[in-house]
């Protein structure tokens, strides 16, 4: 996994239905696979809107998800899946869009369309067109079914942006943009946004894109509308210590680590805190007061950027991570200010003493004090399925 | 100059479980005499629960002198015996 150092690809999305309806029928999904360093993200659009293009759209972008992955020809899985969908009861067509886009984790980029507005590359703020092939697909039907085909190597800082033609038709009959927003309009927004912050995230692009759209249809989409954006950017790395190593003599080692890590640092636990503050010969700071979830407040450590207490506060992490979506979380105690800078970060090293305080085994404690181990290894299984994250376990 | 009374609390996992999360409210319960003469300041493990001979958690300690079984008034009280 070395070439991954050198790039985290951020892959997120953002999307609104068309007004009135509960079921957004463009769908985006993503797919990490690991062990053949690669990312799938596919954008598909249903014929219509509600449920019946959501299922239309669901349908289509799993196909391509698991036709491409499984490295089927590119031709094969698009008539597969347009002689798969079923026809619409009113137009006597079946139809969805998809975009699909396969990036090997060496940059290695491949990009399909049939039916979605042509994606935007940019290279840091400047506008990338590679050469597009056009393929024609065999169905039944008339209509004109070309898909569009490239092929390039992706550097760092660049961005892929695909967008629904609910985003490029927005607006469309107002007296403002009486032919909607447009495909050059929007090549000027993204790189608008782009310009303002070069740092900004996928997540927000999409976003942006998406209000903008909102905006422009004065707040009562005509269709549904989606962005998903790739961003080829520096991992941003954040280290987490908890408890103290199984061999003291390891301590020097674990305040060294820590002092020397390039990125965010956390350190849960009292004495592991207490360790790493003895080693570098520095003060703990040990706040008092009371936080939504009833946990022991946090302390301060120079140089590190949270101090809290452990195993109550990683076992409310993991709860956290479970239950939500990542979304809105405030910084209501150490278990949330936690989740955030975590939710933040791409690479995570989890550096976790063994060494287990029998004084939490006593059966008569009011509350069960899990195992940090155990408790460590379902948020790094939540990490790394739920939300995508890189994660690396020592056990020290 | 007035004696002065320094109270650390443990915000340690096993004394904060055992009740001493509850410690935290200490200086609402001083009176206005008390206040001016007492620091209040938390403290990870004071390490007095890995020998059973100091007693029981939540621990606290007043100018330097453990508390088994801390609670408000207790600490209270060996405030005021170190005022004497």
């Amino acid at each position: 996994m070395k070439s991954t150092d050198k790039w985290f690809i951020e892959v997120d999305s953002f999307q609104h239905s068309k007004h009135n309806m509960h079921v957004c029928g463009d769908v985006f999904l993503s797919r990490k696979v690991k062990d053949q360093n690669r990312v799938v993200a596919i954008l598909s659009d249903g014929l219509g809107s509600g449920i019946k293009a959501n299922v239309l759209a669901t349908m289509t972008a799993s196909m391509a998800l698991n036709f491409t992955l499984e490295n089927q020809p590119i031709l094969r899985t698009a008539e597969t899946i347009l002689n798969t969908l079923p026809v619409c009861g009113e137009r006597k067509i079946a139809y969805a869009t998809f975009t699909i886009i396969d990036i090997d984790y060496d940059g290695e980029t491949r990009i399909v369309e049939y039916g979605n507005p042509s994606c935007l590359i940019f290279r840091g703020n400047k506008i990338f067109k590679p050469e597009w092939k056009s393929i024609s697909i065999n169905t039944k039907d008339t209509q004109d079914k070309t898909m569009y085909l490239t092929s390039f190597v992706s550097c760092k800082e660049d961005r892929i942006i695909t967008y629904s033609d609910g985003i490029s038709q927005s607006g469309i009959g107002t007296k403002l943009m009486p032919f909607g927003w447009g495909n050059n309009e929007i090549e000027h927004f993204a790189k608008d946004q782009i310009r303002k912050n070069e740092n900004i995230s996928a997540r927000s692009i999409a976003k942006s894109m998406v209000m903008q759209a909102w905006k422009n249809d004065i707040s009562e989409p005509k269709d549904d509308t989606t962005c998903g954006v790739i961003y080829f950017r520096s991992p941003r790395k954040m280290l987490l210590l908890s408890g103290p190593p199984f061999n003291s003599e390891n301590d020097l080692k674990l305040a060294d680590i820590i002092d020397k890590f390039p990125g965010k640092k956390v350190i849960c636990g009292g004495t592991t805190s207490q360790i790493v503050a003895r080693v570098l010969n520095r003060d703990i700071t040990v706040g008092l007061g009371f936080n939504a979830l009833g946990l022991p407040p946090e302390s301060s450590i120079k140089g590190v950027d949270l101090v809290t207490e452990g195993i109550l506060t990683i076992g409310k992490v993991s709860e956290i991570l479970e239950n939500s979506t990542g979304e809105d979380i405030k910084p209501s105690s150490p278990a949330h200010k936690l989740v955030m800078m975590l939710l933040k970060s791409d690479e995570i090293d989890f550096l976790i003493g063994t060494r287990v305080n029998n004084a939490h085994q006593d059966p008569s404690l009011p509350v069960e004090l899990e195992i940090r181990r155990s408790v460590v290894k379902k948020i790094i299984k939540l990490l790394e399925e739920k939300y995508l994250k890189k994660i690396n376990l020592e056990f020290i | 100059m007035d004696k002065k009374v320094n109270v650390k609390i443990c915000i340690g996992t096993l004394c904060y479980v055992m009740g001493g999360s509850e410690l935290q409210l200490l200086e609402e319960h001083l009176n206005d005499d008390l206040k001016k003469r007492v620091s209040i300041e938390g403290t990870t493990c004071l390490d007095y629960c890995h020998n059973e001979d100091n007693g029981k958690p939540p621990f606290a300690s007043v100018n330097g002198k453990c508390i088994q079984r801390a609670s408000i008034t207790k600490i209270i009280n060996q405030i005021k015996k170190e005022l004497e």
